[in-house]
């Protein structure tokens, strides 16, 4: 399989060493081509600052980038025409209209005279902005300006496109649809790298994803891998009858339990080893004369393996602005 | 020349045009900016013709060098600050087009709004006071390359690493105002002091106003070809800074 993207010992110093800050240390990673690549990390890691010196707005203090073939800081032009941008915040032109801004996209990337408006309109109707082609970008609600600026950012075409949280502050409505047209590009051969916090969002989409921290990559290989490779957090979720915090406190010290959580009427205990904790939670159960209203076993989701690797706590659930998951946040491989 | 390198040059101009009809669009062809081109030359004239013993001509000639180098540079040191803040400069910047035409797309916009206005004014000069040019090619090649020139300069400014347009008014204010004192439009520059004239020198403004004077009035100090000269140079060299400073932009993070 042929690299979209070669990153090597890519670091970006902002000041004087020492006094400065080190935004990203040394960092190396391949990105295929054809695949969704997913660029998670917390506030602050390093992700945007990565992203930029990849799409040229930002010139790395050392390091090398290799796009297609290309060196990005020797022939950025043939890059660029590879290549589309879609930052988190919608760029768009608010004094334009949808049609004008697209149009505008068209020209800037040399799309041929006969195929500007075709696009253009194949777009709109693809976003459902058809009808909204003559209203001005200021009169858009934050979906329809994000919808437009990702039909901006696909409009030449790309084979490599970057996306910036690409669903972030979105409703559910916009994240489906823009999940399905992620999903979509990606089939149609276009390789995309994503940024993003939602590490739901990462696990349902990605085919790889590297978790960056304090400008570091801390790991990179697929959603399942990652997760398998850390079975410490692995845990026991339990309902019982009576809901009381005792429980809480006597489920925490049960042997193999590293961390309890509450979440909503359960309890998540956090364990090594699922098996050999599920009878001492029926143990004790029993011996409180409580009646277990659910038991159930769950690998490490995304979320658990990012805290981990983060060194924040699992269980440390952060809330998160997604808006389509009605379930718990942050809980998925369910097992 | 390569086929693929005529081709490229081809689509930096197609680019850098549509820099130019985006950038009129959205900010050049707004309500105000029309009202201030329309309205900003009658209260130039008036401020210059109240109470003074001016001849049309001379009226004419200094309003055209006034118009065309406050008109030029207006928008330009606003634009590329309040479009890093919203975020749209970096559709721009990472358009597959060099930061040169990206930087000619930004000049040429302003320099068009200058020349429109300063045809407003020669309009209204020639119309209304009865003024009449004496060689009408040098005040086309004035107010042509004059614009140009001025909006260079003001793409200085525009080109400092910020995404706060505050931060660059004060200073593109102060040196506009500067200019304006030390370049003849006022005192004309036969009558400055030495010292003054020798200040006057390195505003392109002076060149500007000579050039003027020449083609409307028939007279100048300095040569129009000199004039010309200089205003061309000047904005070709006003780009080598704003160049430098998006590098260093690219390097800071901006």
């Amino acid at each position: 399989m042929n690299d979209a993207i070669e990153v090597s010992d890519l670091t970006k110093q902002y000041g004087r060493p020492g006094t400065g800050v080190l935004a990203v240390d040394h960092i190396g990673f391949q990105v295929h081509e054809g695949e969704i690549f997913g660029f998670l990390g917390p506030n602050g890691a390093g992700k945007t600052t990565t992203q930029r010196m990849l799409t040229t707005l930002l010139e790395p203090t050392e390091g090398h980038i290799v796009i297609f073939g290309h060196d990005l800081a020797r022939d950025a032009y043939a890059v660029k025409r590879q290549m589309g941008l879609v930052p988190e915040e919608s760029n768009v032109y608010t004094e334009l209209t949808a049609w004008d801004n697209l149009m505008f996209t068209a020209r800037l990337y040399r799309v041929p005279r006969g195929e500007r408006a075709v696009r253009a309109q194949q777009l709109l109707e693809t976003f459902g902005l058809w009808e909204k082609r003559k209203v001005k970008a200021q009169d858009f609600s934050r979906g329809m300006r994000r919808r437009l600026s990702i039909a901006m950012g696909i409009i030449h075409r790309p084979s490599l496109l970057f996306l910036d949280e690409p669903t972030a502050g979105l409703d559910a409505h916009s994240v489906r649809s823009i999940r399905d047209l992620i999903r979509q590009l990606k089939a149609e051969g276009t390789t995309v790298f994503m940024t993003t916090h939602q590490i739901e969002e990462a696990n349902q989409l990605c085919d790889r994803v590297a978790i960056i921290n304090q400008g570091r990559i801390a790991a990179i290989d697929t959603p399942e891998r990652l997760k398998a490779a850390f079975r410490r957090v692995q845990s026991v979720e339990v309902a019982l009858e009576t809901n009381r915090q005792a429980h809480g406190q006597a489920l925490a010290a049960l042997p193999g339990v590293t961390t309890a959580v509450k979440m909503g009427d359960k309890w998540r205990l956090y364990t090594e080893d699922p098996s050999a904790l599920l009878p001492q939670v029926m143990d004790y159960a029993r011996a409180q004369e409580v009646k277990v209203i659910s038991l159930s076993t769950l690998g490490p989701s995304l979320e658990d393996v990012f805290l981990e690797i983060t060194g924040q706590p699992v269980g440390t659930v952060q809330p998160q602005p997604q808006q389509d998951r009605p379930g718990r946040p942050g809980m998925g491989g369910r097992r | 020349m390569k086929q693929g390198n005529l081709q490229r040059i081809a689509d930096e101009l197609g680019q850098a045009w549509t820099v130019i009809v985006k950038d009129m669009k959205v900010y050049y062809l707004q309500p105000g900016m029309v009202m201030f081109g329309l309205f900003m030359p009658f209260f130039m004239f008036l401020s210059f013709s109240v109470r003074r013993e001016m001849g049309a001509a001379t009226g004419v000639a200094r309003l055209l060098a006034l118009t065309t180098f406050f008109t030029a540079a207006a928008a330009g040191p606003f634009i590329i600050p309040l479009e890093r803040r919203v975020g749209t400069y970096d559709r721009l910047l990472a358009a597959p087009m060099s930061l040169l035409t990206l930087l000619l797309g930004k000049t040429a916009v302003g320099a068009f709004f200058g020349i429109g206005v300063s045809a407003i004014s020669l309009v209204v000069g020639v119309a209304a006071f009865g003024a009449t040019v004496a060689n009408p090619w040098l005040l086309v090649a004035g107010v042509v390359l004059g614009s140009f020139s001025f909006s260079a300069l003001g793409l200085i400014f525009g080109s400092i690493p910020t995404r706060n347009p505050g931060d660059v008014q004060m200073p593109s204010t102060l040196l506009r105002w500067g200019l304006l004192f030390v370049s003849g439009v006022f005192i004309p520059l036969a009558e400055m002091a030495p010292a003054a004239q020798a200040v006057a020198y390195f505003s392109p403004l002076t060149y500007a106003q000579d050039l003027m004077n020449h083609s409307v009035l028939g007279t100048s100090v300095l040569g129009p070809w000199v004039d010309v000269a200089v205003l061309l140079a000047s904005g070709i060299l006003f780009l080598v800074p704003s160049l430098w400073m998006h590098r260093r932009g690219r390097r800071l993070g901006y």
